[in-house]
């Protein structure tokens, strides 16, 4: 009875209280437009949302903004200075689909993050909402959604997104929204109601007559040269500031014509400090002689407030590739040379860059991912960078003709485009795509290792995996992307990315491969007890080895390693030693060290080893030495060492190592004792592969 | 059926006084088994042709070893077959009020269409590693599992409350140990999953699954005879179990049905018996050596089984999941011994000869004690 009573009180204020509040929503929206902003994260966030606050103000100068954003994010800094209210949720990332602590502790946040929202859209009862993406926009949109729903708000809501591959809540939310706003046109695939509308740039970024732009700038810069402007956003990424130092060194005696500028960034945690690990790394990698001389070509500061400066007098920009810095740099219309975060979700800065590349207006190089002291590190070779730098700037044509491909990149009148969709006035109708060129996705690694390993089972020896990719950037992407997962900590990533290294053909990483080979840090004592041995597992071990074959490249190191591994503990990887030596006949023939390795393999324990060691013999023997010992191989347990030990004799007598005498057929007879397995065959099943194989017929 | 007519017949006249024989365990036993090879001989032929015309075909599956010639295409679901005869075998031999008897076609039926849904969803696929998911299988195993290890030590146990939940093993006269319902349960409900899928393992050459199965069966048979009669029981010290007997009948129905199917599974298979087959065979087994007292038996009348389980279950989850490596050449045992260079036929005599030794000595046990 009681319980009853109190659940028709409940039920009655909630329907009142939306009441009252659905009443008060009207009123409020009546006066004058109430916007609310959301969006954040990372400043490529938020300054889209302002940029189109911007734009709304100039239109309505009367609006009123609410800005909501995390705490302790970007927008908390950025939001403040351009002076809009601004009030904060809770909301975390959203740690991907499997079920973990992870997603309980996301899914907390969110209900509670949506219930915060809930409350702060009812006081201030906005007529539009504009989010920008990123989890912080999440519980906004879809407290919105619901308030919708209830009928409580006549609310509509936009959702801007800036990279070529949505965030995965955005995907998810894409669906309710009123519009989502893309930049770019390979992005519409992904949401059913969107338009392509470009990338609002905030700040009033122009070009500039470079003579101007130089005057206005804070240091002199001498006449007659090539300015490279290299930053990383402004805080700064560590690849790129590493690397433009390592870089230096190959850059100086290019110092007559060229001035670099250094954007180092704002960052100075703990983690990472900018300017003081710059400045060390500098003092490190130059003599003495040399800084002094460094004045002459470089110039570092770490934050820009007048960067348009900057862009506008460089003949070629060294950046990351977030949505933000392409499209700044398009609207100044200057080459680019692009290194994209890696490991991001969706890979999304990499999508950027082979948008912008494949519209001809930037380079991209990768950043590598290894292990340093016992932590992962994104790093880029100073040497590889410096090389790219110069070859770009000692083609002008090729400079002119990206700066060119640069300008038409931008989709310019992104903000009124914007506006057009949100005050339906269809100033622009173009927005719907126009130059989408057909998206093409990155394969994931499996499905990549798949696609490689059969076509290297196809083609063998020439495999090419170039011609199963297409395009050699995607290709370098793939080689950077499974070269970070060689540092991952559990084992089956590792041996997913030894494999790819291999199917990709990517040769700088053998080195990494091999020490990755002899490394025998052992497993844990549960492991080792169940047969278990080092870190880099059996598999890897193995399939290092195979990698090694694909790889086909021979050097003494190489060498070294299979000899040593010859003595591998596990089975598989002497197995696998031997065919790779085989594979590698052509050098290791007459090499006494390693037949005298495969003739002990012969006699190995593991009868798979024995067969991989008698068929190896057949391509490295060359005297006779090799050949009797095959030929002791007759009374052999197991049939296939037997088999093996004929193959690799016959290999010996077509190579014209040793003769097929009448002693040799005679010795070689007692190999034919019993064997235990045989090969049966369906004659119907052959007749009919036969018919198949017609030549007139249709069917291949 | 004929059992209850029989006795229908007996208690209406003299006349009908042959009926007895009805009565006797090994005359039903024996008619059953015939009756369950000739429903195989007469149906398989249609059957086989029946499932290629609708494709129920074996589906190419990747086991890592290199076989002599591609097997794929064979029709399977050769186990609606088995479970047929018996079935009918049962309806007309069967005493159809003894509660062993129920359980253990309810064990055989259910296990029997959960691997049929596997066989289909195989075939609808187009691929042998994607049928029923590893979890959903094992959930409808539990299932069933639950439901017969509560009918085992609850309140109807068919081997009555006294014995229910005490451990007997072999080699040892009297019960071991009474160990509780919870924990003889738990028992019952992991022996039931675990020599399903044991079976399920083996199946993996012509003829290798079903006569070490044969074997078993007709080892459990026996001890079915011996446990049902007071006089053997008594002379053997075995518990008395009062209808005990009709799972003779059961197994000689299952033994005659497994050699007719042997007739066209026999290398090179024409049929293969697929999930259907397997999975209702292993539930069999499991069901009726629980309820025979002889769970402790399996471990060495199957034994076989549970090395092939054994040892797919070391390489995969501990080996190539865990550790990194492989720990045997292949996986199951019989991969193995056919990745060591023994022909497939060698290697499924070779496997029928340990599991007759098998059966020998668990027979051994009959006295032995």
């Amino acid at each position: 009875m009681v319980i009853s009573i109190l659940a028709i009180l409940i039920l009655s204020s909630i329907l009142a209280g939306s009441f009252a509040a659905s009443r008060r929503w009207k009123r409020l929206e009546a006066p004058n437009t109430r916007v609310v902003l959301s969006g954040g994260g990372t400043g490529g966030h938020v300054n889209p949302a302002l940029a189109i606050a911007e734009g709304i103000k100039s239109r309505e100068p009367e609006t009123r903004f609410l800005y909501i954003g995390v705490k302790n994010k970007a927008e908390s800094v950025i939001v403040k200075k351009a002076g809009y209210e601004l009030r904060f949720v809770s909301s975390e990332g959203y740690p991907g689909i499997s079920p973990s602590f992870g997603t309980l502790r996301f899914l907390s946040k969110l209900c509670l993050g949506i219930v915060q929202s809930m409350v702060m859209l009812t006081m201030f009862a906005p007529k539009l909402i504009i989010a920008t993406g990123g989890y912080v926009s999440a519980p906004v949109i879809i407290a919105a959604i619901l308030l919708k729903k209830l009928k409580i708000a006549r609310v509509r809501i936009f959702l801007h997104e800036q990279n070529s591959i949505p965030g995965q809540l955005n995907v998810l939310m894409g669906r309710w929204v009123d519009k989502v706003l893309l930049t770019f046109p390979q992005t519409l695939s992904f949401f059913p109601n969107a338009a392509v509308v470009g990338y609002p740039i905030r700040h009033s970024i122009v070009p500039i007559p470079s003579e101007q732009a130089r005057q206005r700038l804070s240091f002199a810069i001498p006449k007659e040269r090539e300015i490279i402007f290299a930053f990383g956003g402004s805080q700064g990424a560590r690849t790129i500031n590493r690397a433009i130092v390592d870089a230096l060194p190959y850059l100086f005696e290019h110092r007559d014509r060229l001035f670099i500028i250094h954007g180092s960034g704002l960052a100075s945690s703990a983690d990472y400090d900018a300017e003081a690990d710059t400045q060390r790394r500098i003092d490190k990698a130059l003599s003495r002689e040399q800084c002094s001389l460094l004045k002459e070509f470089y110039y570092r500061q770490d934050y820009f407030h007048n960067i348009e400066d900057i862009y506008s007098v460089s003949s070629l920009i060294v950046c990351r590739s977030g949505a933000g810095s392409l499209n700044e740099i398009s609207r100044i219309g200057k080459p680019v040379l692009l290194i994209p975060k890696v490991n991001l979700p969706g890979d999304h800065q990499v999508m950027n860059a082979r948008v912008m590349k494949s519209a001809g207006a930037a380079e991209v190089l990768f950043e590598d991912t290894v292990m340093e002291n016992g932590g992962l590190l994104e790093k880029l070779d100073g040497q590889v960078l410096a090389e790219k730098i110069i070859a770009l700037i000692e083609s002008p044509a090729r400079l002119g003709h990206m700066a060119e491909m640069s300008r038409n990149f931008l989709r310019r009148k992104a903000i009124e485009r914007i506006l057009s969709e949100i005050y339906g006035d269809m100033r622009f109708t173009d927005g719907n795509g126009g130059n989408g060129t057909p998206f093409r996705d990155l394969a994931a690694n499996g499905c990549l290792l798949q696609m490689l390993s059969k076509a290297y089972s196809v083609s063998g020896r020439n495999f090419d995996p170039a011609c199963v990719v297409d395009d050699p950037d995607d290709l370098a992407y793939y080689q950077h992307r499974a070269a970070g997962l060689l540092s991952h900590k559990g084992w089956q990533d590792r041996n997913l990315g030894v494999k790819l290294i291999g199917l990709t053909r990517y040769r700088e990483k053998i080195p990494t491969l091999l020490k990755m080979l002899s490394d025998r840090t052992p497993v844990s004592r549960m492991k080792r007890l169940l047969g278990g041995d080092y870190e880099q597992v059996g598999f890897i071990r193995r399939n290092i080895i195979h990698a090694l074959e694909i790889l086909d490249h021979f050097d003494a190191d190489v060498e070294k390693h299979l000899l040593a591994a010859m003595e591998d503990p596990y089975f598989e990887v002497r197995a696998q030693t031997c065919r790779t030596i085989a594979h590698f006949g052509r050098f290791l023939a007459g090499n006494d060290a390693c037949i005298s390795r495969v003739l002990e393999c012969l006699e190995d324990e593991c009868f798979e080893v024995a067969v991989e060691a008698a068929k190896a013999i057949g391509e490295i023997g060359t005297d006779w030495t090799a050949a009797n010992a095959l030929l002791s191989m007759n009374e052999s347990h197991y049939w296939q060492v037997r088999n093996a030990s004929l193959c690799g004799l016959k290999q010996m007598i077509q190579r014209g190592v040793v003769d097929a005498s009448d002693e040799l057929i005679e010795r070689a007879s007692s190999f034919i004792l019993t064997s235990t397995d045989f090969r049966p065959h369906f004659q119907i099943k052959e007749t009919y592969a036969a018919i198949r194989k017609c030549p007139n017929g249709k069917v291949q | 059926m004929i059992y209850e007519i029989c006795n229908l017949l007996i208690s209406l006249s003299e006349s009908f006084s042959f009926c007895r024989l009805v009565n006797y365990i090994s005359f039903r036993a024996i008619m059953s088994a015939l009756t369950a090879v000739i429903f195989v001989f007469l149906f398989s032929r249609r059957f086989i042709l029946f499932v290629h015309r609708h494709c129920f075909l074996d589906q190419v599956r990747e086991t890592g070893v290199q076989t002599a010639f591609d097997k794929s295409g064979t029709p399977t679901m050769g186990g609606v077959l088995i479970i047929g005869a018996v079935l009918v075998s049962m309806a007309i031999w069967g005493n159809w009020r003894s509660p062993f008897m129920l359980c253990s076609v309810a064990g055989m039926i259910w296990f029997g269409l959960l691997g049929l849904w596997d066989d289909v969803s195989k075939v609808r696929r187009k691929s042998g590693d994607r049928g029923l998911s590893e979890r959903s299988k094992l959930f409808m195993q539990g299932l069933f599992s639950i439901v017969f290890a509560w009918i085992c030590v609850g309140p109807y146990a068919p081997l009555g409350s006294a014995l229910a939940t005490k451990v007997f093993v072999p080699f040892y006269k009297y019960p071991l140990a009474d160990i509780g319902p919870w924990l003889y349960g738990l028992f019952i409900f992991l022996f039931v999953i675990f020599v399903s899928n044991a079976v399920n393992i083996t199946d993996g050459l012509d003829g290798l699954a079903i006569t070490p199965s044969i074997f078993v069966v007709a080892v459990l048979g026996i001890f079915a005879y011996v446990e049902g009669n007071r006089i053997y029981s008594s002379y053997l010290y075995y518990p008395f179990l009062r209808g005990a007997g009709d799972l003779t009948i059961f197994g000689a129905a299952f033994v005659g049905a497994g050699l007719g199917f042997l007739w066209y599974n026999a290398y090179p298979a024409q049929i293969f018996m697929g999930d259907t087959g397997s999975l209702a065979i292993g539930g069999t087994m499991a069901v009726v050596s629980v309820l025979l007292k002889q769970e402790m038996l399996f471990p060495l009348l199957g034994a076989l089984f549970i090395a092939e389980a054994i040892s797919s279950q070391v390489q995969d989850k501990i080996g190539v999941r865990w550790i990194g490596r492989r720990i045997f050449f292949r996986a199951p045992l019989h991969h193995n011994l056919q990745h060591r260079g023994i022909a497939e036929t060698k290697v499924v005599i070779r496997l029928w000869i340990v599991a007759g030794i098998l059966a020998l000595i668990s027979l051994a046990t009959l006295k032995l004690r």
